[in-house]
């Protein structure tokens, strides 16, 4: 049976070009993407098709109730938060903000659970603010690999930092180290 | 409609200047603004595209201007790209992250600026019908 990876990618501002730049180094891979930026309704189809164009795996809005596939790319929508249900079922809901945003890296990661099969990733890349650090810790906390990326290739280092400072990060790296680690993790 | 307009809201002229000539250069429609409320009265008559924001300004700021543009229901259509001389945004960003989708730090080259502007607008002119 094929290992069920998951990479879970939490990101906000500076996040469409940082996406562009880590997912232009990926091959196709056995392993779910799933994106939360910080973005709103009227600008997340745009940028899925925008990393769709750049990444040689296809990208989509996630959509709710549906079951993640290896090999898929998913960005979760603006004006929800997105859960996943045992690792791998798409939960969108609909609530109050958390660290000020909709969707939350946070909530996305906090929802995860320890993989029975194959790797769980977490990632935190360049962006305002402290979201994703709960996360981050949580994800190490259940067995997942986490990394964060580094201050010299963040465009702000707001959202990398606070989760470095937490401890639970196993590596700090610039997006196309995290490509290399992805495929050296995965491959 | 196709999108290809840019605007550039600071109130240093010298910075307005500049990204006139570079915008210019590369035949990107450009429009001016010294301030917040210029920007929000060019949303009103309809400007919509990529808006370079400066944070600090007088009177109302970055982070203001961007509340006033959500608040009046003007923001669809545009992509926001904060450009600031200082290096990590204060504490009034809280709640606006969404509709910031870019950082630029002053000063920029003209080709790391073209570059994202025209990204950018590549983004913008992606129908909702088109998804990925």
């Amino acid at each position: 049976m094929l290992k069920r990876n998951l990479v879970v990618i939490g990101v906000s501002t500076g996040g469409p070009f940082t996406l562009k730049e880590l997912f232009g180094e990926l091959p196709p891979m056995n392993a779910a993407f799933v994106i939360v930026l910080h973005i709103t309704q009227q600008m997340d189809y745009r940028i899925a098709r925008g990393l769709d164009a750049a990444a040689s795996m296809p990208v989509a809005l996630a959509v709710d109730g549906e079951h993640l596939r290896g090999g898929n790319i998913y960005l979760a929508p603006g004006g929800f938060h997105l859960k996943l249900d045992g690792n791998q079922r798409v939960v969108l809901c609909e609530g109050e903000r958390v660290n000020y945003v909709q969707p939350s890296v946070d909530v996305t990661m906090q929802s995860l659970t320890r993989p029975l099969g194959g790797s769980l990733i977490g990632i935190v890349l360049t962006g305002m603010g402290k979201d994703g650090a709960e996360g981050i810790r949580h994800i190490k906390k259940v067995g997942g690999v986490t990394i964060a990326q580094d201050q010299k290739s963040s465009t702000i280092y707001g959202m990398p930092k606070a989760a470095a400072q937490t401890g639970a990060v196993d590596f700090v790296l610039p997006p196309k180290k995290i490509a290399a680690k992805l495929i050296e993790l995965l491959g | 409609m196709n999108h290809n307009k840019i605007m550039i809201v600071d109130d240093n002229e010298y910075v307005r200047a500049s990204v006139e000539i570079i915008c210019q250069s590369v035949q990107l429609d450009i429009t001016c603004a010294a301030g917040g409320e210029e920007c929000l009265s060019h949303l009103e008559s309809g400007f919509r595209g990529v808006i370079l924001m400066d944070i600090m300004m007088p009177e109302m700021d970055g982070w203001d201007t961007i509340r006033e543009i959500v608040g009046r229901g003007l923001y669809d259509g545009n992509i926001i790209v904060m450009l600031t001389g200082m290096g990590e945004p204060d504490a009034k960003m809280d709640g606006v992250q969404e509709y910031v989708t870019d950082y630029m730090t002053k000063p920029f080259g003209p080709d790391q600026l073209i570059e994202s502007l025209q990204y950018y607008l590549t983004l913008l002119n992606v129908t909702s019908g088109a998804h990925a």
